[in-house]
């Protein structure tokens, strides 16, 4: 059984992977996902550009906004800055004095659409700052926080006219900072950096569907070659090991492919839109992100595919494996939920722990890579111990995967297994 | 010569359960042998430890002369009990996928499918999946795909399942083909009356111990001429109670008739032609099936 050749390896890695090609299902999820990521990507970014400059489409209309005011002087000093902010389409107006009255009515108009919101700052709002803003649009961060900037601007201006300052002097004073964040000399802004973890996330979530698809790929590989007996004619010409490897070899590669098309595709969308080439040059995402990507796309693969070989022949059928499909892609699901912990804080011990960990560091340590640069140390564990825990679910996985192959009926029991291990 | 298959007292048991035990037997070269045996027997066991799939746990099985090492198979061809062939590839990349496997080069296997194809009158099936074929044809596939490295053992488990008459017949003949050149060929089925014809010897198998073995003449003279069929007409009673008659079975004017140990036919013809007008007489080999089902009776005894 010690004989290992690697043309066989080679002919059966072929043939799964032709036939895996082929697939209808293949060439539709190759070129759906990426229009599915575009949409997800593209198009926010698109209406953001297109507001940005000003652009006004006929089905958008600009938010009617009141600001209601015992304050005229006020009032207007914050409309005049709500108009000015960039990419902003406002249309405020302003209503004084702040009369019961006036609070019915405006009521009224918000509960017909006339208005999409009003700014209520009478006697106590203007004493105390405490500003309630009704509005129909509470989903519209942006529209608040530029409320928000206006009223502060608003109050301290008119503060420094009291006291005697020019209009100019209020410009000149009030003028807000620009900060921009900057890593390894490449430049972040906040718009970007939202945008940038969007590519993040979704070159993350990339990882974790295709490992998991082509993971049960295998899987099911297995269980059909093992149903339909052709594992008996292949035991004939080739070892359980060299059929494992092709088998997993093979799949793995079209997984690779379909990543490649992807990173094409990306790529040429990159170089032909102006846009995205600026988000991914401010997000970082640079060629060193695509190499750890793919490292760790295919290090994850190879654990998750030699664990679901390894099931695949323990079982006889899909739904008989259910339940331990779900238990082998716990640490995935697990490592999904701490996409946003470790976004937050990247160099918290319970980030490092868990980049660490192998069976969520494909997904994690990428995402430290990808947010913030972890020690080179960090780094080299973690890669050091997945490819142990490679090795390990490996040698295991392929004495099960020898004997399983050839079990038909009764699914064995957890002592059956342990025998398989010693024995095989 | 050395036998191209000896297995030398294998057993093996799965828990508790023996599937083999203690079999032994020899199959020469350019010989056809049937490994006979009920549903459960161990057929599949005993052939699955001739191509290393499962390891006898006491015992040895020597193919072409030496100790079974995995070198071995690729002058084995296997066809196994069910279709393992990939149901969405075609017939073709099937078969030059098994080819190429075991060891040929693409062209060659081209070369030997196309004319297997022609042989078997499937031609035009080649380019078709596996799926669309009916599961006879899938047969002939596997068949092929068995033969495609020009092996010099053949073993088949249960190769006549699901064929037609016709194709039964094809294959029947393909296997004589074989042997002429020179190839052992082991089939086991549970089908006795296919094999009469086409074996030169048997092993009989029942609960995983051997029963009865030996070559098929052998085996039928040893388990003696005693069954008569007499076509007559007349009163068929007179043959009633007879001192030689073991057994009978009188459809009116037609008898089975199965004689006591020793007895002579001569002295029944004689008995039946003083009473009744005799239009035919025949002394008849056992069928294996009928050799068979006495062995089981005897040994559950």
């Amino acid at each position: 059984m010690t004989e290992f050749s690697i043309r066989k390896v080679w002919i059966i890695a072929k043939r799964e992977y032709l036939e895996r090609v082929r697939t209808h299902s293949f060439i539709l999820s190759t070129f759906a996902t990426p229009l599915l990521m575009a949409s997800f990507l593209i198009l926010p970014a698109m209406i953001g550009a297109s507001t940005a400059r000003g652009i006004v489409r006929d089905s958008e209309r600009p938010a009617r906004i009141v600001i209601a005011c015992d304050n005229r002087a006020l009032a207007e000093l914050a409309r005049g800055e709500l108009i000015r902010q960039r990419g902003a389409r406002y249309e405020p107006s302003v209503v004084s004095p702040a009369s019961p009255a006036e609070h019915e009515q405006l009521d009224r108009r918000l509960d017909a659409g006339d208005i999409e919101g009003y700014v209520w700052l009478d006697g106590p709002a203007l004493a105390s700052r405490r500003v309630v803003f009704a509005t129909a649009r509470t989903g519209d961060f942006l529209l608040q926080r530029r409320l928000g900037d206006a009223l502060s601007y608003a109050f301290a201006a008119q503060r420094m006219v009291k006291q005697g300052s020019s209009a100019g002097d209020v410009a000149a004073t009030l003028q807000p900072v620009d900060l921009t964040a900057v890593r390894g000399g490449e430049t972040f802004s906040v718009y970007n950096a939202v945008r940038g973890a969007a590519v993040v996330l979704i070159l993350m979530f990339v990882m974790l569907f295709s490992l998991l698809s082509y993971g049960v790929m295998v899987m099911r590989s297995v269980m059909e070659e093992k149903s339909s007996r052709i594992t008996e004619v292949l035991l004939c010409a080739a070892s359980a090991q060299e059929l494992m490897t092709g088998k997993i070899l093979g799949t793995g590669s079209v997984g690779l492919t379909q990543i490649a098309i992807w990173l094409t595709m990306a790529a040429f969308g990159v170089s032909r839109s102006l846009y995205l080439r600026t988000a991914i040059e401010v997000l970082g995402v640079g060629p060193s992100l695509i190499v750890y990507f793919v490292i760790f796309y295919i290090l994850g693969y190879l654990l998750y595919s030699a664990i679901f070989a390894g099931v695949g022949a323990i079982f006889n059928s899909i739904d008989e494996a259910q339940q331990w499909t779900f238990v082998v892609i716990l640490p995935l699901i697990a490592a999904s939920g701490m996409i946003l912990p470790v976004a937050t804080s990247s160099d918290s011990p319970l980030s490092v722990l868990v980049s660490l960990f192998p069976f969520c560091s494909p997904i994690l340590m990428f995402e430290r890579l990808a947010v913030h640069d972890p020690p080179l140390w960090q780094l080299a564990l973690s890669l050091l111990l997945l490819v142990a825990t490679i090795g390990v679910v490996m040698f295991i996985s392929g004495r099960i995967y020898r004997t399983g192959i050839l079990m038909y009926g009764k699914r064995p029991t957890i002592r059956e297994l342990s025998r398989w291990l010693r024995h095989a | 010569m050395t036998p191209t298959v000896e297995l030398l007292r294998v057993r093996k048991s799965y828990g508790g359960f023996t599937a083999v035990d203690d079999l032994s037997f020899e199959i020469p070269p350019a010989h056809i042998f049937g490994l006979l045996g009920p549903n459960g027997a161990g057929k599949t066991s005993t052939i699955r430890m001739m191509i290393g799939i499962i390891a006898p746990d006491s015992g040895c099985v020597r193919i072409f002369g030496e100790p079974f090492r995995r070198r071995v198979l690729r002058r084995v061809g296997y066809l196994p009990e069910e279709r393992g062939l990939y149901r969405r590839m075609t017939v073709g990349d099937n078969l030059i996928f098994l080819g190429r496997l075991a060891g040929l080069s693409v062209a060659t296997s081209r070369e030997r499918i196309g004319a297997w194809a022609r042989r078997l009158e499937i031609a035009d099936w080649i380019d078709r999946r596996v799926e669309e074929l009916s599961k006879g044809m899938q047969q002939k596939i596997q068949f092929i795909a068995a033969l495609l490295h020009d092996p010099g053992l053949i073993v088949m488990d249960e190769p006549f399942a699901g064929l037609d008459p016709v194709n039964t017949m094809q294959l029947k003949d393909v296997l004589v083909g074989l042997r002429t050149a020179g190839k052992s060929i082991l089939f086991s089925t549970h089908r006795m009356d296919q094999v009469e014809r086409l074996c030169d010897s048997i092993c009989l198998i029942d609960r995983g111990k051997s029963v009865l073995q030996g070559s098929l003449s052998e085996i039928k003279a040893g388990n003696g001429r005693r069954f008569v069929q007499i076509d007559y007409e007349g009163d068929g009673g007179c043959l009633c109670g007879h001192p030689l008659i073991d057994s009978l079975n009188d459809y009116g004017n037609h008898a089975e008739i199965r004689l006591k140990p020793g007895a002579d036919p001569q002295e029944l013809l004689r008995t039946a032609a003083a009473g009744l007008r005799v239009i035919r007489f025949q002394v008849m080999d056992p069928s294996l099936e009928q050799i068979f089902i006495d062995r089981i009776a005897g040994t559950d005894d």
